[in-house]
């Protein structure tokens, strides 16, 4: 199924008094967002704004605006198939969009996973944006004694600053770089008291195989990347394949965040969907822990249009076939956010792959290939 | 965990139900809202887009309404039946010229047949012709099948065709129209035993007159120009029937196909693919006939076609108790006109009370829901729930429905 035919889904994540039932609370007031069901780990911190909530006795409540409101004790996957359950029964408000609170010291990697890979969970609903939320006061300490703040950073589609008002504008300046430079592919915005234009924060993801160029650069961020041509380049990948790219800016040293790198890798040639599974194969296999997040556009041998790939750790989502390219630039494009991979590791892996691909006979079509998972 | 508390009304047929459709326009029909199983868009020689409409039962006979604006539908012409005992129920248009059905209550009533207008002018149809299919044992025609601007396929009593069960009456003709001022028929088919005096024994199916059937008909005739040697029939109690018809003085049946001896009601194949559609309806208040699904049948040989799936359907246990029927009825048929939009691959289905529903089926062992649209019971309806009752899919993609009892029509865009 087309993935626009599917329910969005927004994971609001972000470490322990990062703002996101403030931000979750005014969202919830924007005419905008009268459809969303919200989905509020019972993990997490206080309550949503009481003001916003008829009854706080029930597992599943409908919020002043109308949206609807269940609190999470046991299983997401069960939730979201229950809740689709109600709403093609007529039990529910047709609602349009879910958003999902993750508790603060939540590894936001296994929402994900359950978004990208569960069937059931699949077949309704699909993963529109990870929108991290960091705080301005405590975050650049966070970065640096703490994983789950680097994770969820290193995995978001969005990052959002918040209290801003209350931090040292130095100290602002300094995460902000700290973010852009973890995660370059993320937009970054600064928020206080969570007033924040709802469009920022949905319809990120690539939901129509029609999409246009600005989407898809929106949703994979390699625009973030500045190409440069240095080691690994073209003359040490069979076929000619590889531009890469290094990040945009570059902190102090001492000031990185711990092992987190990304890259974008580009290549000129399409990829046979058999090659390509093969190199995420081996890759999730060898390193699948550390690599927080993949995105990628893609040429494939005999498909029509790009195909959409992501994936997070070990799981890659189902791939979608755009109906066409964007534009002009057809190059395959892989953006990775990874934790102690360097990127020359993944380009020679890539690389060899490629080789071997390239002095091996014709390889099946797409439809004959394992999807990389 | 467990879900519990109010959750936005609870399934109340009163409310509007949607996923990935949204309505543009609707009309009840100045009262007349009982619309059949026959809808098709014209486009004028003005450049506006009329949909007609068969009415499901007197004393309506047809509907012309301007959808230009499908934010503002507005009826342009309707008209009256003869008498109360006689409903058009099924029409289609090929460009100016409109072929309209006619179905009396009683054996041996008029008109029983089926009229060609010229709706050169929407205001102003005219009538070409009408060919009878009245006689003893015949109500005339239940749908009509018109899609090339020579041929009707018609499901139809005949004069000369005496049934041994008179819920047997309605066979497939096929009636040359080139000139649309001389109907005539060049070939007819029928269930084999089914006519008094054949040979066959009539009863195919062990026990199936004991299960309370509805009949063996024909419902849907229908001709793809893909293949124009075949004929696919839906055929109620019978079955879904392919027949070749390249000589169509003397159709043959290539199969048969029947998951039990209840209303089959259309089949569709996708012919790139290889499957077809099969869709029973369901004619029972209550859900009391089901299991009235839609099939996803392999056609890789056509003589043995095979159950792979059927459309992931709502509850029957909320759905039941929303009032009237609920279960499969309509397919949009790929009909090839200009102004139908035809697809290999998503299926637009109406579905009773269940409103229409649309599936993908890329992967046709495991069809995906994707987009529906439930409208809340119209103001008289006496189910006191929506009967989506057929389904049009234009080429700009627009979804075209009707009501069976009162709401008349909706006019919906997708959003997927």
């Amino acid at each position: 199924m087309n993935a626009a035919a599917k329910i969005p889904v927004s994971v609001i994540t972000g470490f322990l008094g990062s703002g996101k039932t403030t931000l979750l609370g005014k969202l919830l007031r924007h005419p905008g967002m009268n459809r969303v069901a919200v989905i509020i780990n019972e993990l997490g911190e206080q309550s949503i704004d009481h003001d916003l909530v008829q009854t706080s006795s029930e597992q599943m409540m409908v919020l002043d605006n109308g949206c609807l409101c269940c609190r999470v004790r046991g299983d997401l996957q069960e939730t979201l198939v229950d809740l689709w359950m109600k709403r093609r029964n007529g039990e529910t408000i047709d609602f349009n969009r879910v958003v999902i609170e993750t508790t603060g010291l939540a590894d936001p990697a296994p929402v994900i996973h359950t978004m990208i890979t569960d069937t059931s969970v699949c077949n309704t609903y699909t993963l529109d944006a990870i929108i991290t939320l960091v705080d301005a006061v405590n975050g650049n300490e966070q970065l640096d004694t703490l994983e789950e703040p680097v994770k969820q950073a290193a995995v978001a589609d969005r990052l959002v600053i918040t209290k801003t008002d209350l931090a040292d504008p130095a100290e602002v300046e300094v995460l902000e770089t700290r973010l852009r430079e973890l995660n370059p592919h993320a937009a970054i915005i600064r928020c206080v008291m969570g007033d924040l234009d709802p469009s920022f924060l949905v319809d990120v993801g690539v939901r129509h195989r029609e999409a246009s160029e600005k989407a898809i650069e929106n949703w994979l961020g390699s625009e973030s990347f500045v190409p440069v041509q240095g080691a690994g380049s073209a003359s040490a990948i069979p076929g000619g394949r590889l531009a890469a790219s290094a990040p945009a800016r570059r902190l102090p040293k001492g000031q990185h965040t711990a092992g987190v790198d990304s890259f974008c890798l580009y290549y000129d040639t399409p990829f046979s969907w058999k090659t390509f599974s093969v190199a995420m194969e081996v890759l999730t296999s060898l390193r699948g822990p550390d690599l927080l997040r993949v995105k990628g556009l893609l040429d494939i041998e005999g498909e029509p249009g790009p195909v959409v790939v992501q994936g997070v750790q070990h799981l890659f989502h189902p791939p979608v076939t755009l109906d066409a390219w964007p534009s002009a630039d057809h190059r395959s494009r892989l953006v990775f956010i990874t934790r102690n991979i360097p990127r020359a590791m993944i380009e020679n892996l890539v690389g060899a792959i490629l080789a071997t691909a390239a002095s091996a006979p014709a390889v099946p079509a797409k439809a004959d290939a394992t999807q990389a998972s | 965990m467990a879900i519990s508390g109010n959750l936005g009304g609870g399934s109340s047929p009163s409310r509007e139900m949607a996923f990935n459709m949204k309505l543009l326009g609707a009309h009840e029909l100045n009262g007349n809202g009982n619309v059949g199983e026959g809808i098709s868009i014209q486009k004028t020689r003005d450049g506006r887009r009329i949909l007609w409409v068969a009415h499901e039962s007197a004393p309506t006979n047809f509907t012309g309404i301007d959808v230009t604006d499908p934010r503002k539908p507005k009826v342009v012409i309707q008209t009256q039946l003869p008498h109360s005992r006689v409903r058009s129920n099924s029409l289609d248009v090929v460009g100016d010229v409109m072929c309209v059905a006619y179905q009396t209550r009683d054996l041996g009533a008029k008109p029983a047949g089926f009229e060609l207008f010229d709706i050169s002018k929407p205001e102003e149809p005219k009538s070409i012709s009408f060919f009878d299919c009245s006689g003893p044992h015949s109500r005339g025609v239940h749908m009509v099948w018109f899609v090339d601007g020579k041929t009707v396929h018609i499901s139809s009593g005949a004069e000369d065709f005496e049934p041994h069960d008179p819920r047997d009456d309605q066979i497939y003709r096929i009636i040359d129209v080139s000139n649309l001022s001389k109907p005539t028929e060049v070939g007819r088919w029928w269930a084999p035993g089914t006519k008094k005096g054949d040979k066959e024994t009539w009863r195919t199916d062990p026990g199936g007159k004991e299960l309370g059937r509805t009949g063996y008909r024909v419902h849907n005739t229908c001709v793809w120009p893909q293949r124009p040697d075949r004929a696919y029939l839906g055929y109620i109690d019978y079955g879904a029937v392919v027949l070749d018809i390249s000589d169509r003085t003397n159709p043959k049946m290539v199969s048969r196909w029947t998951h039990r001896p209840a209303f089959h009601h259309s089949l569709m194949p996708l012919f790139s693919r290889d499957l077809m559609v099969m869709s029973d309806e369901s004619t029972q208040d209550g859900a009391k006939d089901w299991p009235m699904l839609v099939w996803m049948l392999d056609a890789k040989d056509e003589r043995y076609p095979t159950s792979i799936s059927t459309l992931p359907m709502p509850p029957v246990e909320t759905f039941s108790k929303r009032g009237g029927r609920f279960g499969a009825h309509n397919l949009h048929d790929n009909v090839p006109v200009e102004t139908s939009h035809c697809s290999e691959e998503i299926i637009y289905c109406a579905m009773f009370n269940g409103g229409v529903r649309i599936y993908d089926t890329k992967n046709p062992y495991q069809p995906q829901e994707i987009g529906y649209y439930v409208p809340a019971a119209p103001a008289l309806s006496p189910a006191g729930a929506a009967q989506m009752n057929d389904i049009w899919v234009d080429e700009n993609r627009l979804v075209y429905t009707v009501d069976r009892l009162a709401g008349g029509i909706y006019i919906l865009e997708t959003t997927f």
